[in-house]
C-alpha cells in the first residue's frame, strides 16, 4: 500500500507545519475567570461608534476589559483576516460579522454556540428573525446587532420644484425616472459590482434565494420575482433612467451632493452615508417606503445586518457573551451605536426612547417612523448561505459582463444560481437538486 | 587545505543569515504551497457544517483551476497586459535613460530624481492617487479631454487595462531608468570617445555601442517586468471599488487571493498560485534562454 504510506508521511508533515492551528482547532475555550483576575478580550470591529460603548463597558467593568482593534470593514479585508487568523489558530475573541457571513464561518468551525453559555435565556430580548440569522441546528452562533431595513430617500426639494411625486410603485418609478432625466438629473444608480443591493430588491419582491431543507441547502435563484426585478433594472439601464456606476464610491457621493442624483432606495444605515458625504444638502431629504411592486401593499426588505459573534477558542466565552449582550441590548450603549449609524436595532423594543425616535432637520422632521414600519414589513424567512461572498462575486462579475456586452440579467441570475450550486457543491456542502 | 576550509567555513558563515530567511520565507513557503494544492476538503454532518477533513487528491486541484473560465481568462488578461507593458516600459526607461546620459543633456539630477520619486510611492497609494484622476464626475482630466473635444472612459471595460498600464509604468519607469544609467556609466567612456572620432553620428553611437553594452540591464529589466505584469495585484485590488469593469478573478493574483480569503479554499488558492508561477518561469526563463545568451560578452 505504497500509497497509503505516503498519505500517512504527508499527513506527518503536515502536523510537522502547522502544530498550533491543529492544536487550537481542538479547544473549545472553556476556561474560567478566578474572581478578582483581571483579563483582556480581543474584539474586531469596523462599526463607527462602538469604540465609545467599548469605553463605557471598559469603565464599568474594570475586572473585564475589552480591546479594541480597528479593521478594514468585511467585505474589504475584515472577513480575509479574520479567516486568516482562523486559520492560524489565533483569532480575537468577539467580531463583528454580518448576518450574510455567519455560515460562512460556521463552514470553518469558526464560532462559538452560545446556546452552551446559557445564551437561549435571553432570546426573548431580540427580533425573532434577527435571532434567526445566527441560528443553525440547534445551535446559536451570533448576538443579532443590527440590520438595514429599506425605505426611499428623496430629494423633497427637486422633486416639488420639477412638480414631480415619490413614487408609490415601481412602475411610477419607471415614469418618474424618465421625468427627471428632463433635468439633467438621474433618478438613482444601479451598481454592476455591488449585489447586495440587487439582493435586497429581489428579496422585497418576493423572492427566497436560499433554505435548508432535511439537512440539505436549497438554492432558488432563478425564480419569477427575481427574473422581474432583473428585466426591470435592465430595462432602466438601456434607456439610461439610471446611472450604472459603483454606489457607495466617490462618484456616487458626488452625484448626489450636486443633486445629480436625488434618490436612493437604501437601508436605514443609509442615513449616516448621505449625512457624512452631502452634508450641504440638510434639510432637503425626505423619507418614505420602498416603491411596491402591487399597488396599496407594503412589503420591505433588507439589506445588511450585522452580529458580534465569538470565536472559538477563546479563553473566557462567559465574559465574552457578556459583553456582547451588554453591547446590543443596553439602552445606552445601543444609543452609542445608534450615533454611529450602525443600523436598525436587533434588540427588541429599543426604537421608543432611543435616539432614533425623534426629529432630524436633516430629513425633515421624523423619519424613522418609517424604518420602524419598513422592519415589520421585511419578509423574515430570508436565509444565507455558507458562500455568500462567492454567490455575490459571481453575480457581480455576471452583471459585469452583461454590462459590457448587453447580455441580459435574467440569464446572469439563471447562471449565478448554477454557479452557486456547483460552488457549494465544490466546498462539500449538500445541496438539494432545484 | 585548512585554509581552504576557513574559506568555505567563513563563505557559508557569510550566507547563513541570508539563507536562513531565504529558506524560512522562500522555499518553505512555496513547498508548503505545492503541498497544500494537493489536498480538497471533505465536509461532514448535517448542511456540511459538522466538519470537515482534507483528503489527498493528487491534481484535481489543479484541473479545477485550468477547468475554470473565470480563471484562465485572468491569466490571458495579465498576458496581453504583460504584452503591451513590457514594449511600453523598456522602451520608455530605454529612452529616458539614453536622454539622461546624452552628451548634451541639461538638468541631469533633477530629471534623473523627478522620474525615480513615483517609485517611492507604494504601489496602493498610486493606484488610490490614479483612481481619483481615473472616475467620472471627480477627475478634473474628463473636463480637460471635454475641452479639446475628446470624449474619454478611463474605467471602462474597455480601456481599464491600458489606465493600469499607465499606473504601473508611471510606478517603475524611474526604477529602470536609474538601472539602464547605472549600466551606462559603466561603459568605458574612451568608446563613445573613439567613435566619435570615428565620424559616428549620436544614432549610431547609440544603436552600435550604448544599446548593445547596456543589454544585460535591459534584459533584467523585461524579465522584471514580464514577472511583475504576472503578478498584477494591488492596482486592480484598489481599483476595484470604483471600476465596475475589473471583477474578482480580473488577475491570477487576484483570483487566488479571492479563493483563499474569501472563499476560504486555500488548496484550489494553492493550485493557482502554483500555476502562475509556473507560467511566470517558463516565460522569464524563455525569455532569458532566447535574449539573455549575449550576457557573457
Amino acid at each position: 500500500m505504497p500509497s497509503l504510506s505516503r498519505r500517512t508521511a504527508l499527513r506527518l508533515a503536515a502536523a510537522a507545519l502547522l502544530p498550533t492551528s491543529l492544536a487550537a482547532c481542538g479547544g473549545g475555550g472553556s476556561g474560567r475567570r478566578q474572581p478578582g483576575e483581571t483579563i483582556e478580550l480581543t474584539f474586531w470591529n469596523w462599526v463607527p461608534g462602538v469604540d465609545k460603548a467599548v469605553n463605557l463597558w471598559n469603565k464599568q467593568n474594570p475586572e473585564v476589559q475589552i480591546r479594541l482593534s480597528n479593521i478594514p470593514s468585511g467585505p474589504s479585508g475584515g472577513y480575509a483576516k479574520m479567516f486568516a487568523a482562523l486559520k492560524a489558530g489565533d483569532p480575537p475573541d468577539l467580531a463583528q460579522v454580518e448576518y450574510y457571513q455567519i455560515p460562512a464561518f460556521l463552514m470553518e468551525q469558526g464560532l462559538e454556540d452560545l446556546t452552551q453559555h446559557g445564551f437561549a435565556d435571553h432570546k426573548d430580548k431580540f427580533v425573532d428573525w434577527q435571532w434567526d440569522q445566527g441560528a443553525f441546528g440547534d445551535g446559536v452562533y451570533a448576538v443579532p446587532q443590527a440590520s438595514g431595513p429599506m425605505a426611499m430617500y428623496y430629494r423633497a426639494d427637486l422633486l416639488e420644484q420639477w412638480n414631480l411625486e415619490p413614487p408609490a410603485t415601481w412602475a411610477e418609478f419607471e415614469e418618474t425616472a424618465a421625468k427627471i432625466r428632463e433635468h439633467d438629473a438621474y433618478i438613482c444608480s444601479f451598481p454592476p459590482n455591488d449585489a447586495a443591493m440587487f439582493t435586497s430588491l429581489c428579496w422585497q419582491a418576493g423572492a427566497r434565494w436560499f433554505g435548508t431543507s432535511g439537512g440539505e441547502w436549497t438554492v432558488d435563484m432563478d425564480n419569477e420575482p427575481t427574473r422581474k426585478v432583473a428585466e426591470y433594472w435592465q430595462r432602466l439601464i438601456k434607456k439610461d433612467l439610471v446611472l450604472a456606476q459603483p454606489m457607495m464610491a466617490n462618484a456616487w457621493y458626488k452625484a448626489v451632493q450636486d443633486g445629480k442624483e436625488v434618490l436612493w432606495v437604501g437601508p436605514q444605515w443609509g442615513d449616516a452615508l448621505i449625512k457624512g458625504n452631502a452634508p450641504k444638502t440638510s434639510g432637503k431629504w425626505k423619507v418614505t417606503g420602498m416603491p411596491q411592486w402591487k399597488e396599496g401593499e407594503f412589503a420591505s426588505a433588507n439589506w445588511g445586518g450585522s452580529s458580534t459573534a465569538l470565536f472559538k477558542g477563546g479563553d473566557f466565552p462567559a465574559e465574552a457573551l457578556e459583553f456582547a449582550i451588554w453591547l446590543n441590548t443596553d439602552p445606552t450603549a445601543v444609543d452609542l451605536l445608534i450615533e454611529g449609524g450602525y443600523g436598525w436595532p436587533a434588540a427588541a423594543g429599543v426604537f421608543k426612547g432611543s435616539k432614533l425616535d425623534r426629529d432630524d432637520e436633516f430629513f425633515g422632521g421624523r423619519y424613522n417612523d418609517v424604518f420602524a414600519e419598513a422592519d415589520k414589513a421585511v419578509d423574515t424567512k430570508w436565509r444565507w448561505t455558507p458562500i455568500t461572498l462567492e454567490i455575490n462575486e459571481n453575480l457581480n462579475a455576471g452583471f459585469q459582463a452583461a454590462f459590457g456586452s448587453g447580455g441580459s440579467f435574467t440569464d446572469v441570475v439563471a447562471t449565478a444560481e448554477k454557479q452557486a450550486i456547483a460552488g457549494m457543491k465544490a466546498k462539500g456542502l449538500p445541496v438539494a437538486s432545484p | 587545505m585548512s585554509i581552504k576550509n576557513r574559506q568555505a567555513r567563513s563563505g557559508w558563515g557569510f550566507l547563513a543569515p541570508f539563507l536562513v530567511l531565504f529558506v524560512a520565507f522562500f522555499i518553505l513557503p512555496i513547498l508548503y504551497a505545492i503541498y497544500q494544492s494537493l489536498f480538497t476538503v471533505k465536509r461532514t454532518g448535517e448542511l456540511g457544517l459538522g466538519g470537515q477533513e482534507l483528503s489527498f487528491s493528487w491534481f484535481d486541484n489543479y484541473t479545477t483551476a485550468l477547468s475554470d473560465t473565470a480563471f484562465v481568462d485572468s491569466l490571458w488578461t495579465v498576458l496581453i497586459f504583460a504584452l503591451i507593458q513590457v514594449p511600453v516600459m523598456v522602451l520608455l526607461a530605454l529612452t529616458l535613460a539614453l536622454l539622461l546620459e546624452s552628451a548634451s543633456a541639461r538638468g541631469v539630477g533633477f530629471f534623473r530624481t523627478a522620474y525615480f520619486l513615483p517609485h517611492g510611492v507604494p504601489g496602493v497609494i498610486a493606484s488610490i492617487l490614479w483612481g481619483f484622476l481615473y472616475v467620472p464626475g471627480i477627475s478634473p482630466l474628463y473636463n480637460l479631454f471635454e475641452s479639446v473635444g475628446l470624449s474619454v472612459d478611463f474605467i471602462s471595460p474597455d480601456t481599464i487595462l491600458l489606465s493600469i498600464v499607465n499606473i504601473v509604468t508611471w510606478e517603475f519607469a524611474g526604477y529602470n531608468v536609474l538601472v539602464l544609467i547605472a549600466q551606462l556609466k559603466a561603459v568605458n567612456p574612451n568608446l563613445f570617445e573613439a567613435a566619435r572620432v570615428d565620424g559616428a553620428s549620436p544614432w549610431r553611437i547609440i544603436w552600435h555601442i550604448k544599446l548593445p553594452l547596456a543589454r544585460p540591464a535591459i534584459v533584467m529589466a523585461t524579465v522584471f517586468t514580464i514577472v511583475g505584469s504576472l503578478q498584477l495585484f494591488a492596482e486592480p485590488l484598489v481599483l476595484r471599488p470604483v471600476a465596475a469593469s475589473i471583477t474578482y478573478t480580473y488577475t491570477p493574483n487576484l483570483a487566488a487571493y479571492n479563493e483563499a480569503f474569501f472563499e476560504n479554499n486555500y488548496q484550489l488558492a494553492a493550485a493557482q498560485a502554483v500555476v502562475l508561477a509556473a507560467v511566470a518561469m517558463v516565460l522569464s526563463f524563455g525569455f532569458l534562454r532566447i535574449f539573455g545568451r549575449g550576457d557573457k560578452q
